[in-house]
């Protein structure tokens, strides 16, 4: 298998898990508690508010083969390309339609803060910027090929189950395009690092098992216990 | 200084991924956290990690020993200050583990070893609330001897597949010490294969969990010699220290107590029977940081060598306690502070887990080090135990 085929297998699966869920199918069918919904809201916000600095990061580390891609990324999603629409904005904004009060949609900054602290502060693992700049790449293209696939039936769920407005679901709808694009470029991104790097197969294969141990769609979006319910780690309530 | 109140918390944390050993497998951390409060309001944290296969507690009986014996002594009792002097340390450690109680009952056939994980658990969370109280560090109590901590990576029984991916983190992260958990099934293969993936370097350590007959210890030992095998942990059941004599006489590998060492009595017979040449230290197995400390000087007088093991699924509490033992002893080997690499979640703000090359700083903030996030504490106990006055 070619490293392109490689990764967008490794991506498909990771996504295909993500979609067979329970959790996530329970989204769609409306059997989530509006309690359930609005933490998926907040958790999704979390998991994103930050990305244009997520994405800075890949830049100062990025090829010079996949740097222009990843930085208008990064403009993109903070809204200093053409388009000039600010992402993390739609995702305040996202919290507000939710009924999210001013409090608590600073509170999700904050967390998304936090987290992006934390991922400062833990101790590293990998001995080099170079590895630990491909396992970010990896896990934000992921993310990208995600969206790509999923982000209008999550955006359609929360339209029909939770009764949010299109409007305030642009950020779900303008993924799910953009990302596409996006998708492609993010995996053309990792192979350029590999190669630019001198990534071993071996080593992209260990980086890929590291990156992707758990499912970071499940653990970032419905929380750690989900997650463990999933994979059989903690019972499921009843 | 006297304790006014206290709270017994049953987790469930999920692993990541299961743990197996030759005596089950594990799906998540089933610690007991006891969360102490002193009379000006002070709060310490202990764990505890009940292990019937252990030392006989398990986490519904330690929860009960835990609140109906140890608990109205502690809560009587009214505790020093931590000494200014280091060298009164130890003494002071000592004294707080003398006031948690023995049951009569303990060693005797048909009750538990002992209830160390229980006795433990209290003495972590005083001497944690007792330093804070202070402002003083358990580092001051036990003044560290290295400037950091090694710690070793430890492959759970699996396929031989899974055994070699779990090599390859090991090696991506250049952890330099690995320990394999063996079974007695298809031993060969994955130690070689798991050489094979991670090279020469990293020194390798097999833990039996007591899996195998004194014949079968010997003739696995001499079957994995070949793979630079730096010790064998525990391959036969507690039980006779002649039985472990014998595996250490005829095995060309160094023979590690472990489950055989949960007293202090223990070590003393094990040195005595000449029964191996490595001692498997674990403070929720050997009562504490004080008897854990005690175990240790005998083998240091006796030319045993320490690693300072852990209890699969510990949270940061013990990992801090640990952190401050593996720095304060002369141990070759440390395992533990695995945190979010076996956690789903951690319970402490600052991670504990180490890092590249298994490297992790000294604990210096007072207590053991760490500040628990009792939300996160609430989010996984399953049971919980109020006790007052």
């Amino acid at each position: 298998m070619d490293i392109r085929s490689l990764i967008a297998a490794q991506y498909q699966a990771h996504v295909q898990d993500f979609a067979q869920s329970a959790k996530f199918q329970h989204l769609e069918s409306g059997q989530l508690s509006g309690a359930e919904v609005d933490q998926f809201i907040a958790n999704l916000c979390q998991a994103h508010l930050k990305s244009p600095q997520i994405l800075a990061f890949l830049y100062s580390v990025a090829p010079p083969a996949a740097a222009p891609a990843i930085q208008h990324n990064m403009l993109e999603e903070l809204g200093l390309d053409e388009e000039g629409i600010c992402h993390p904005d739609l995702l305040i904004d996202l919290a507000a339609a939710a009924g999210f009060d001013a409090a608590q949609r600073e509170a999700l900054i904050v967390g998304a803060q936090e987290h992006l602290r934390t991922l400062c502060t833990d101790p590293l693992m990998f001995g080099t910027i170079k590895e630990l700049g491909l396992s970010v790449l990896l896990e934000v293209t992921c993310f990208e090929w995600m969206l790509s696939r999923l982000a209008s039936r999550i955006g359609q769920a929360l339209e029909v189950h939770r009764g949010l407005s299109p409007q305030s679901l642009a950020w779900f709808f303008h993924h799910s395009e953009v990302d596409i694009r996006h998708a492609e470029e993010g995996v053309t991104s990792v192979v350029d690092y590999l190669a630019y790097y001198e990534v071993e197969a071996d080593e992209l294969e260990t980086i890929l098992d590291i990156t992707f141990r758990e499912n970071i769609f499940i653990k970032r979006y419905f929380g750690a216990i989900a997650l463990a319910q999933e994979t059989h780690m903690l019972e499921a309530t009843p | 200084m006297k304790p006014v109140a206290a709270t017994l918390m049953a987790l469930r944390i999920p692993f990541v991924e299961a743990f197996a050993h030759s005596v089950r497998s594990r799906t998540y951390s089933d610690s007991i956290v006891v969360r102490l409060v002193l009379e000006d309001g002070t709060v310490g944290y202990g764990e505890a990690v009940a292990r019937p296969y252990v030392t006989g507690e398990t986490v519904e009986s330690c929860l009960d020993f835990m609140g109906a014996q140890i608990w109205p002594v502690v809560q009587q009792t009214d505790y020093l200050a931590p000494p200014a002097a280091t060298a009164a340390g130890l003494g002071w450690l000592q004294a707080i583990a003398q006031t948690l109680p023995i049951d009569p009952a303990e060693g005797t056939p048909g009750g538990v070893v002992a209830w160390n994980a229980a006795r433990a658990g209290w003495e972590l969370a005083l001497v944690d609330a007792l330093l804070k109280a202070e402002g003083r560090s358990l580092s001051q109590i036990l003044p560290p001897q290295r400037s950091q901590v090694t710690y070793s990576g430890v492959i759970t029984a699996s396929s031989v597949e899974s055994a070699v991916k779990m090599a390859k983190r090991f090696k991506q992260f250049a952890i330099p010490h690995l320990k394999i958990k063996v079974t007695g099934e298809g031993d060969r293969d994955r130690v070689a294969a798991i050489r094979a993936a991670v090279g020469d370097a990293p020194s390798l350590r097999i833990d039996g969990n007591g899996a195998y007959t004194v014949a079968g210890a010997i003739a696995t030992c001499q079957d994995l010699a070949e793979f630079a095998i730096t010790s064998a942990e525990q391959m036969i059941p507690r039980g006779d220290r002649a039985d472990l004599a014998a595996v250490q006489a005829a095995a060309p590998i160094p023979q590690m107590a472990d489950e055989s060492l949960i007293t202090l009595a223990d070590a003393e017979a094990l040195i005595a029977a000449n029964a191996c040449q490595w001692f498997n230290l674990r403070i929720s197995k050997c009562g504490g940081l004080a008897n854990t400390v005690a175990i240790a000087h005998l083998a240091q007088a006796a030319g045993i060598r320490c690693q300072l093991g852990c209890q699969v699924g510990e949270t940061a509490i013990l990992s801090a306690a640990g952190r401050h033992l593996a720095a304060h002893l002369p141990v070759e080997f440390v395992e533990g502070s695995y945190g979010k690499l076996l956690l789903s979640q951690d319970i402490s703000r600052h991670p504990l887990h180490f890092g590249h090359q298994g490297h992790a700083p000294l604990l210096t903030r007072p207590g053991l080090g760490i500040e628990i996030l009792d939300n996160h504490l609430e989010t996984y106990a399953h049971q919980t135990i109020s006790l007052h006055l």
